[in-house]
């Protein structure tokens, strides 16, 4: 027995279902959350969610947002959620590599923070995207 | 009795109308379908960050912050949107006559308005309210940025200079093609009386959250995020209800000029045949009064 997971997005809404494990990362860290987690709010940062049903192993990339545990209750207000088969590999490198390519300028402090968040989740990406092709994450992506 | 002539330009123009009338309604239908997706896309997230407001609100009693606290009214803030378009059936005066009701409810309370939509403002100007800002330029196609000055304006209006005490949002709420209701919300204060009014108890969960970081940090997220999500929602609504109202009345115009065709034909038909008739007895009683002559 798990409990209800909902990821939505200001622009659409990807599921609601019943999970049994989910683990994000919050501004403050990774973290874990099973049935019967005590109330909690927290801020996500930029990373690779998964979500555990049945013995299977989904992956997701979220970028910003809340995350709201209730006891048998999850919901993940996220300004960008992609499912790891809707990453765009070729893109993800692309903007990294203009990144790079900008970050070697002498750029203002501020644009410099932009490239640096660019990079970041770039990298996250594709890194969601790597582990997924070393199978290190063998479970089927969820097709909706 | 009408002229032949007369009859036949009143069809001609009655025909025109139904092109224009028949035009719309594909137009509308068109938009219509997007901007159904586009809000069935975006209620649950909505949905959720109201309910979300609404029960960090009523787990936090103790607490004081100026969005959760309630205060003596005298001056309530109505956010209004309307359409920018007429010819789309009742839905705005259905909405002002809403609002009208509500105002009579509360009598010796201030209302000040921001408008969203041309036919709101006119609405205002006309009826000699307090217009405090109007937004304008909102497209149906639009993203929330296009719906920013509107949040800042409550946010402003509400938490920095505190001249409202309550704000309000007031639009049409798409519930099916043929249906479309005018609504409110009560955008401010966040009142916890909301989620246990609706018969949507806040299920047995006691005691306060966990926040991480602290509360402040992530209040200063949600709740810019609360207004604009649940007032973009409530804009795209409206464009969804404007849609399938304006189409409704499109078809029905159609409809109506479809028969009026009808009709006229027919009087037309009859007339010529009235016409032919007599012309034909001149002729002929003409020729029988020489043949005897």
């Amino acid at each position: 027995m798990g409990f209800i997971l909902s990821l939505v997005t200001q622009e659409r809404h990807l599921l609601t279902e019943e999970v049994d494990y989910i683990q994000a990362k919050g501004v403050e860290g990774e973290f874990g959350v099973l049935k019967g987690h005590a109330p909690f709010l927290t801020l996500l940062d930029v990373g690779e969610f998964l979500v555990r049903k049945e013995e299977s192993l989904y992956s997701y990339f979220v970028a910003g947002g809340v995350v709201e545990v209730l006891q048998d209750r999850v919901t993940v207000l996220a300004d960008t959620i992609e499912r790891a088969d809707e990453i765009d590999g070729r893109r993800a490198e692309e903007a990294r590599q203009n990144a790079i390519e900008a970050l070697k300028q002498p750029v203002s402090s501020q644009s410099r923070l932009q490239y640096e968040q660019v990079l970041k989740r770039e990298g996250v990406r594709l890194g969601i995207l790597a582990r997924r092709r070393s199978m290190r994450h063998p479970g089927p992506i969820r097709e909706e | 009795m009408p002229s032949l002539r007369s009859i036949r330009s009143r069809i001609r123009s009655v025909k025109n109308t139904r092109q224009i009338t028949k035009a719309m309604e594909m137009v509308a239908s068109a938009k219509m379908r997007k901007a159904q997706q586009r809000v069935l896309d975006t209620r649950p997230y909505a949905e959720k960050i109201y309910e979300l407001m609404h029960r960090i609100a009523s787990r936090e009693k103790a607490w004081s912050s100026p969005f959760f606290e309630t205060r003596p009214v005298q001056t309530i803030g109505v956010l209004l949107v309307s359409t920018d378009r007429g010819l789309c059936g009742a839905i705005n005066a259905n909405l002002f006559r809403s609002l009208v009701r509500f105002m009579k409810e509360r009598p010796g309370v201030r209302f000040e308005f921001v408008t969203i939509g041309r036919k709101g403002r006119d609405f205002i100007r006309r009826s000699g309210f307090n217009l405090t800002g109007v937004i304008q330029g909102v497209k149906d196609r639009g993203t929330i940025e296009e719906i920013l000055p509107a949040t800042q304006l409550v946010i402003e209006e509400f938490s920095e200079k505190k001249n409202w005490q309550e704000a309000w949002i007031f639009y049409t709420q798409f519930e099916s093609i043929m249906s479309q209701k005018p609504r409110h919300e009560k955008l401010l204060p966040i009142d916890p009386e909301v989620l246990t009014g609706s018969g949507n108890p806040p299920n047995g969960h006691s005691g306060e959250y966990l926040y991480e970081p602290d509360r402040r940090d992530i209040l200063d997220v949600l709740i810019p995020r609360y207004f604009e999500t649940v007032i973009f929602q409530r804009v795209l609504e409206n464009f969804a209800s404007e849609y399938s109202a304006r189409m409704v009345a499109m078809k029905n115009a159609t409809a109506n000029a479809k028969e009026v065709i009808y009709g006229l034909t027919l009087t037309y038909n009859k007339l010529r045949q009235a016409n032919i008739t007599k012309e034909i007895s001149e002729i002929s009683s003409g020729a029988e009064a020489i043949s005897q002559g």
